[in-house]
């Protein structure tokens, strides 16, 4: 495993962390579609990339994990809630609600796709090995996603009153993703994380206004979250305790042992 | 997961087709040529085969629901994502087993329609409960254990598209067999805790294991339309045996205990006693067993068990909350701007 600068190691697992918080999250989150989805053959897709994004998150963890000494398991299901990194866009119930789960993947797929491009270009072999072959899989995903998008507002009066809604309930919680990591700069100067968030930024909301148009839907984001509140800094809405709570049920049962 | 060993297929006599026709039909099946979706069949057997394949396929669909509840709780990285992707294959297999029926001339929409009012039925083990992680290694390792061997008899049947179908569901069943397995072995080999665990769960689901057959069968099943037509070719008496046979050696080898049951309306293990028939009958090679409570399968079947209700209300809510995606994008324009 090559050296990381000592100094650099904390911040370096802790951006490994959040990118594998939102991947486990999300991927837990649309987990629950399988086997209730709307058309079988999306059931099926949709699983698919749910697994993906937990598998994602795996190999995140693993990454993590070989800087820091703690298993993908220990990482996954062994920390409290304020030692998660995750944005609150992973966290929120989609109360079963199709439009809902399809613009959160929106925002989440167009953004990691971004965020695993820079890690593919990080001078950390292992992360940018690792970053090209997720990528492949991400492009995937916003492919997928750009096209319920742009079928479901352009579908029928009803689903694009839907979508517009779920646009308007979770494009608010989106640019949160952008929401900095502690000591980030260190990590962009040692080319560990190339590239700049307010470039990545901008290409992300381009790229969304964008697929919106054609999607004839709308959004309003603000950059910027509440104080009260910050994933990337542990703070997090009310529904992360209880997603873990739900996650760990068996796991804390007999944390130490093989399942 | 499922198999349709249980689904009563009571077909008309065929006496109003030609004779001629029918002849050549109860040729080819007696020669083991494959029936093709174009072919001409009797109308009885284009029913009993639609009726088999939407049974199957409503079991794959209902049979996600109990795994399903578990990927959310799945205690390891790796249990989440293989549950993950083993209740995605039956809701694959189920997609799969509709489209065998949607050839034999029921749309998809009616079908799920049927399932979700109760019109059709959906195989009966899927309406226990699986309370513990414990009860989703029983439910992989004896309940698609189960459903192996009758798909693997299943393939030998005679519907072409029903037998591929079936060829090609087996080979992720036995991956599902091996990951029951595996949570088992992982389950009895841990903490006291765990062994507990999978001998509660190893008791709840070994009487439903038992039923997965079916019920006893009559004395002529063998002269019956479903196996004359090789719609299925062994009986469910030779198939539980089957079953036992490989399954009670490897219970006992891991260290579980067969137990005689009672359960309450829940479908909760309420009193339990050694099952004392256990023992290989040196002169049959078989082993003997306490048959199941046939009473609680009829009632079972019939709508009153422990979870018949649940199960088809999710697959009502499902269906209800899909239907604006459908109608969007089955019926939809999909290009035009949406109306002002």
């Amino acid at each position: 495993m090559p050296d990381l600068p000592e100094h650099l190691k904390k911040p370096f697992v802790n951006m490994l962390l959040a990118a594998a918080d939102d991947k486990l999250f999300l991927g837990h989150r649309n987990s629950e579609w399988t086997g209730l989805g709307p058309i079988l053959e999306e059931d099926i897709a949709f699983s698919s990339l749910a697994q993906d994004d937990m598998a994602h998150a795996s190999a995140l963890y693993e990454l993590a994990g070989s800087i820091d000494g703690r298993t993908p398991d220990e990482l996954a299901f062994g920390r409290t809630a304020e030692q998660y990194r995750c944005a609150a866009i992973v966290e929120v119930p989609d109360e079963f609600d199709w439009a809902t789960a399809i613009a959160r993947r929106f925002f989440c797929n167009h953004f990691d796709l971004l965020r695993l491009t820079r890690f593919s270009q990080s001078a950390y072999k292992p992360l940018s090995d690792l970053a090209r072959r997720l990528v492949a899989e991400q492009q995937v995903h916003v492919t997928h996603v750009d096209d319920w998008v742009i079928r479901l507002g352009t579908g029928t009066p009803e689903s694009h009153k839907r979508m517009q809604q779920a646009m308007d309930a979770i494009g608010p919680l989106a640019p949160e993703l952008f929401e900095p990591l502690d000591d980030l700069k260190p990590l962009v100067d040692a080319g560990l994380y190339p590239g700049s968030d307010f470039t990545m930024y901008d290409e992300w909301t381009a790229t969304v206004e964008h697929v919106l148009g054609q999607a004839h839907l709308t959004v309003q984001m603000e950059v910027g979250s509440p104080d009260d509140r910050g994933g990337r800094r542990g703070v997090h809405t009310q529904y992360l305790a209880p997603m873990l709570d739900e996650m760990c049920e068996v796991y804390r049962l007999e944390p130490k042992a093989a399942w | 997961m499922s198999g349709s060993a249980n689904v009563g297929v009571h077909v008309d006599h065929e006496s109003k087709e030609d004779p001629a026709l029918l002849a050549e039909f109860q040729r080819k099946i007696d020669a083991g040529e494959l029936i093709e979706v174009d072919d001409w069949m009797p109308a009885a057997y284009r029913k009993g085969m639609l009726m088999m394949a939407e049974h199957h396929a409503n079991s794959e669909i209902v049979g996600a629901l109990p795994e399903g509840e578990w990927i959310t709780r799945a205690p390891s990285l790796r249990r989440k994502l293989a549950l993950t992707a083993k209740v995605q294959d039956e809701v694959g297999h189920g997609q799969m087993l509709y489209r065998v029926s949607q050839d034999l001339g029921k749309s998809r929409d009616a079908m799920l329609r049927d399932l979700i009012t109760g019109k059709t039925k959906y195989h009966n083990c899927f309406n226990y409960p699986a309370p513990q992680w414990a009860d989703i290694a029983m439910i992989q390792w004896l309940i698609d254990g189960a459903a192996i061997m009758n798909q693997k008899t299943l393939a030998d049947g005679a519907y072409g598209p029903y037998v591929r179908t079936m060829r090609r569901i087996n080979m992720e069943e036995a991956f599902h067999f091996k990951s029951g397995e595996d949570m088992v072995l992982t389950l009895m080999s841990g903490t006291k805790r765990q062994r507990d665990m999978a001998q509660e769960a190893f008791d709840r689901w070994w009487g439903p294991s038992l039923m997965f057959f079916g019920p006893p069968d009559k004395p002529n099943a063998r002269q019956l339309p479903p196996m004359r037509w090789r719609m299925k070719t062994v009986t469910n008496d030779d198939l539980r045996q089957r079953f036992v046979d490989r399954f009670i050696p490897a219970a006992l080898d891991l260290g579980l205990k067969i137990h005689v049951v009672t359960k309450d309306e829940h479908g909760f293990v309420t009193s339990k006693k050694p099952d004392d028939k256990i023992a290989l009958n040196k002169d049959t090679g078989h082993w003997e067993f306490t048959s199941p409570d046939w009473d609680e399968f009829f009632r079972v079947i019939r709508g009153n068990g422990p979870c018949n209700a649940k199960r088809l209300a999710l697959r009502r809510l499902s269906y209800e909350q899909g239907r604006w995606v459908r109608q969007a994008i089955l019926n939809g324009s999909g290009s035009l701007p949406p109306a002002a």
